[in-house]
This record gives C-alpha cells, structure tokens and sequence, in this order.
C-alpha cells in the first residue's frame, strides 16, 4: 500500500496557549510499506508541525502511552497500521475521559495514579510483613502464570475512554480498576481477605455498576479478558454478598 | 465560665460499623434486575407466539386460550378471563420491579446524557450503540406496558373476534404497533446482555446473530399476527360476538 498519499485529520487544542481553540486539522502524507499511525505522527511532526503533541516510549505495544482514538476506535498507535484504512483517510482524536495535556496527549498517568491509590493497587504482604530482607515463599508455576496473565495490563486507558459507563459516572472504578483488583485477589502473597476487596468494589461502583457495555473488552490493546473477569467478580460477589 | 473541661461524660459508646464489605443491596438490585428482566425476556417469546397463534386459524387461536385460561377446571371447558387478569397483574408487579432496578443505569443528569451523546458519537462500539437503544425503548416501555396490562386488567377477554374487535375497533392497533418494536428490541438486547453479563456465554458472535434472527423473526411474527387481528376485526360488525368454536 506504499505510495498512497495519506490524509490525517487531527484533533489540536493547547490548554496552556491562552485563546486557543479546539479545532480539527488536515495534514497530508506519503505511505510507507509498514507504516504505523505513529510513525506517521512522528513523520508530520519532523516534517510538517513540530508543534504536534501526542505520547510515545516504547513504540512497540508495551508503554501504553500512544493510545488515541482511530476512525473511532480507541487503540494504541504504534499498533496500528495505517495500510488498514482503504480509503486513507485517517482521524484522530484524544481520548476522551482524560485530562487533555495538548492535541493527542493526555494525563493517564495522573488518572492511574488516583485509582491506584483510592484501591490501594499494589502487594499488602501477609500479616504486615515489610521485612525487605526476608526471602518471599515459592509461588506454583500455575498461580503465577495467571498473575502474569493479568499483570499485561499497560495501563493506557483505552478500556476507560472505551467505557460508556465510566465517561458517565466519574465514580465507575472501570475494567482497569478491576483487573488490576483481580490481580491482587489472586495472588497468594497479598494479605488481603476477600471482604477487603469487596468493600471497594462489591457495589454500584465497581461491579454491580458495569453495565456489560463491554468497550474494554473489545477495545482492550491487550486483549485482556475483560468480560470473563468482570463476570467472574460478579458472581462471586454476589454469591458472597447475599 | 471556663475553668477547664471536665472529665468527658459519656452515657454509651456505639460502634458504627464502617468496614462493611461491599453493599448487599446493590448485588441484590443487579441480580433481581437480570432475574426479573429473563422472566420477562421469557414471558414474551411465549406470550408472542401464543398470540400469534391467529395466524393458523380462529380455532386454533380459541383453543390456545382456552387453554391458557385454564379452561380444563371448568365443567363448560370454557376459561375464566379473571386467569389473564390476575396474570395481568402479577406482570405489572414484576414490571414495576424491572423498571425500578433499571432506573439505576438511566442517565439521570444532562451532563450524564451529553457525555452517552458524546460518547456514542466518537466512539464506534456496537454493543454500547445496543444498550443506547435498549435505554431509549425502555423509556418508551415506561408507557406504553401499563396501558397495555391495564386494558389486559379491565377488559381480560381475549377471543379471535374479541381481540380483533380491540385491535381494530377499539384501535388499540397504534398501541400494539409501537409496542412491539420496542419491546421487541428491549427484551431481546437485554437477554444477550444477561447471558454475557454473569459470564454464560463466553462466545458472543454467534450469539449476536441469534438475536439479530430473533428480532427479525418477532418484528415479523408480531406483525402479521397484528395484521391478521385488523383483517378479521375488519370483517366483524357491531356489537361483535363471540367466536364460537366448529360454528366461526
């Protein structure tokens, strides 16, 4: 598909530049053979606008930070081909639900930061244990297979912009949130009983607030299972709840 | 007067229990609201084939509600119409309770509905565009079931001429005429959402085409049944009497 010339229709506001205003504008390409939306993006900004502001790290589907909304799909960019457009078309917006920084970047950081704290997202070793010294107990093959299942989580925030839910309620824990709960549920070492995790997510906004619209799982860079996990929370909640 | 405080005074001391593990009251709301939502999902692929029973022949329709009525109790074999009331009522309950569970997911603030706008406009999601969908005919459903099982409740005599004659005379035609789009398309989406929402089913494709071919095959199925009520309440005069079986 090398040699088509690409249109990209861009999102552009900067917050901090006092009087601008969100506007959409054109740029122009040339396709190279295995061009990806964020080679593009790079190529118009070296070459075209050097004031074009979006995220990258790792370009490679792994930092999570270049995820945008494509023709209307919220993915990453690095990921994305632009030879999958027929018609060449291209636009791309910030996503939605995030602090916008500028044009395609936005504060997702901020945004997990905040959730990691008010779920207290990381290991509470079993009863208090803080002794960086001590050697942590074995973990079977099996469990940490699982863990590391959901740990693929790279935090971009597709699953959040993808959720009609949560852009609705701002309270909605999301299917980050609850991944990432799941992770620490499941992993033997956290001290955390079951009754710990429901207390943050057994009610109308966590679980029993997701409306099964199902934009993570569907959106989700990762493929994460989104569903099957959203739905296996439910039920154990609920199950253990009444 | 301050000459120091004093020893507090406490009476009693009650611990309020603040580390209550998640809310009971909303696994019971989501379940009760998938639960009464599959009673009703069910109800009306029953109820629609039931009614639609017409299409094979006055005879057949009688029979059927007849049967329903529970007409094998009566000496006569005849049904009691107080049967469809008393059903009438019980769904209204139910009904009512879908309806209160569901508010919860109502948008219920401008700003909510202008973000579900926003949303469904820049992002391309089938699923959320079906529950946009689901949300809007389920507000139409606010109030188009109650007139529906009130005249069920006020008049529960149902009979190939008596329902045609309320169909086309009575022209409650225009009420079943946007009743069944929207229920149609509420009832179906919402089972599809049932069955994916508690983990059921895992493969959603197939069965997002099942529902497509269910709605099709209901919107059609209701309609000819409607049609076929309007045909023979047209050929009816008044005052209509009651069909009677082996004599039309």
């Amino acid at each position: 598909m090398s040699g088509r010339i690409l249109t990209f229709n861009i999102f552009r506001y900067d917050p901090q530049e006092p009087g601008d205003k969100p506007k959409m504008v054109q740029y122009q390409l040339a396709e190279t053979s295995g061009m990806t939306v964020f080679i593009a993006l790079n190529r118009l900004r070296q070459e075209q606008d050097p004031s074009l502001q979006f995220d990258f790290v790792c370009r490679a589907g792994i930092c999570g930070s270049c995820a945008m909304v494509i023709n209307g799909f919220p993915t990453l960019a690095c990921r994305t081909l632009t030879a999958k457009y027929p018609k060449g078309e291209i636009t791309l917006m910030p996503l939605p639900g995030f602090e916008l920084i500028g044009d395609l970047s936005v504060n997702t950081g901020k945004f997990m930061r905040e959730l990691a704290e008010r779920l207290q997202l990381w290991l509470h070793p079993k009863g208090g244990d803080m002794d960086i010294h001590r050697l942590e107990d074995p973990m079977a093959p099996e469990e940490a297979a699982k863990l590391y299942e959901l740990e693929r989580c790279v935090e971009c925030g597709v699953c959040v912009s993808a959720c009609a839910t949560k852009q609705m309620r701002d309270t909605f824990v999301g299917a980050v949130g609850m991944m990432k709960i799941a992770r620490f549920e499941l992993d033997s070492r956290d001290g955390r009983s079951a009754d710990d995790f429901y207390h943050v997510i057994g009610n109308q906004d966590g679980v029993f607030g997701c409306m099964t619209l199902l934009g993570c799982q569907d959106n989700c860079p990762k493929d994460l299972p989104h569903m099957q996990q959203i739905a296996y929370l439910r039920r154990k909640m609920a199950s253990t709840l009444l | 007067m301050t000459a120091g405080v004093s020893k507090a005074r406490v009476l009693t001391v009650h611990t309020l229990n603040p580390r209550r593990a998640g809310h009971p009251w909303s696994a019971r709301a989501d379940k009760l609201q998938s639960i009464t939502g599959l009673m009703l999902g069910g109800f009306l692929l029953l109820h629609m084939h039931f009614e639609s029973s017409i299409l094979l022949g006055k005879e057949v329709f009688y029979q059927v509600v007849q049967l329903l009525e529970g007409g094998m109790f009566s000496s006569t074999g005849h049904g009691f119409p107080w049967v469809t009331k008393l059903f009438s009522v019980l769904m209204l309950a139910v009904v009512c309770l879908h309806a209160a569970l569901a508010l919860r997911r109502f948008p219920t603030q401008l700003g909510q509905w202008r973000q579900l706008r926003a949303h469904l406009g820049s992002i391309a999601h089938k699923d959320t565009h079906a529950w946009f969908w689901q949300l809007i005919t389920g507000f139409v459903l606010f109030f188009l079931v109650p007139v529906h099982l009130f005249t069920m409740i006020l008049n529960p005599e149902i009979g190939p001429h008596l329902s045609a004659e309320r169909v086309y005379h009575d022209n409650a035609w225009l009420l079943y005429g946007l009743l069944l789009p929207a229920v149609v398309v509420h009832a179906m989406i919402g089972l599809y959402r049932v069955a994916v929402k508690w983990g059921w089913v895992q493969q959603r494709a197939p069965l997002r085409k099942l529902i497509k071919a269910l709605i099709i095959y209901l919107l059609l199925l209701g309609s000819a049944s409607l049609l076929a009520y309007m045909v023979i309440g047209q050929g009816l005069s008044l005052p209509v009497t009651p069909f009677v079986p082996g004599g039309g």
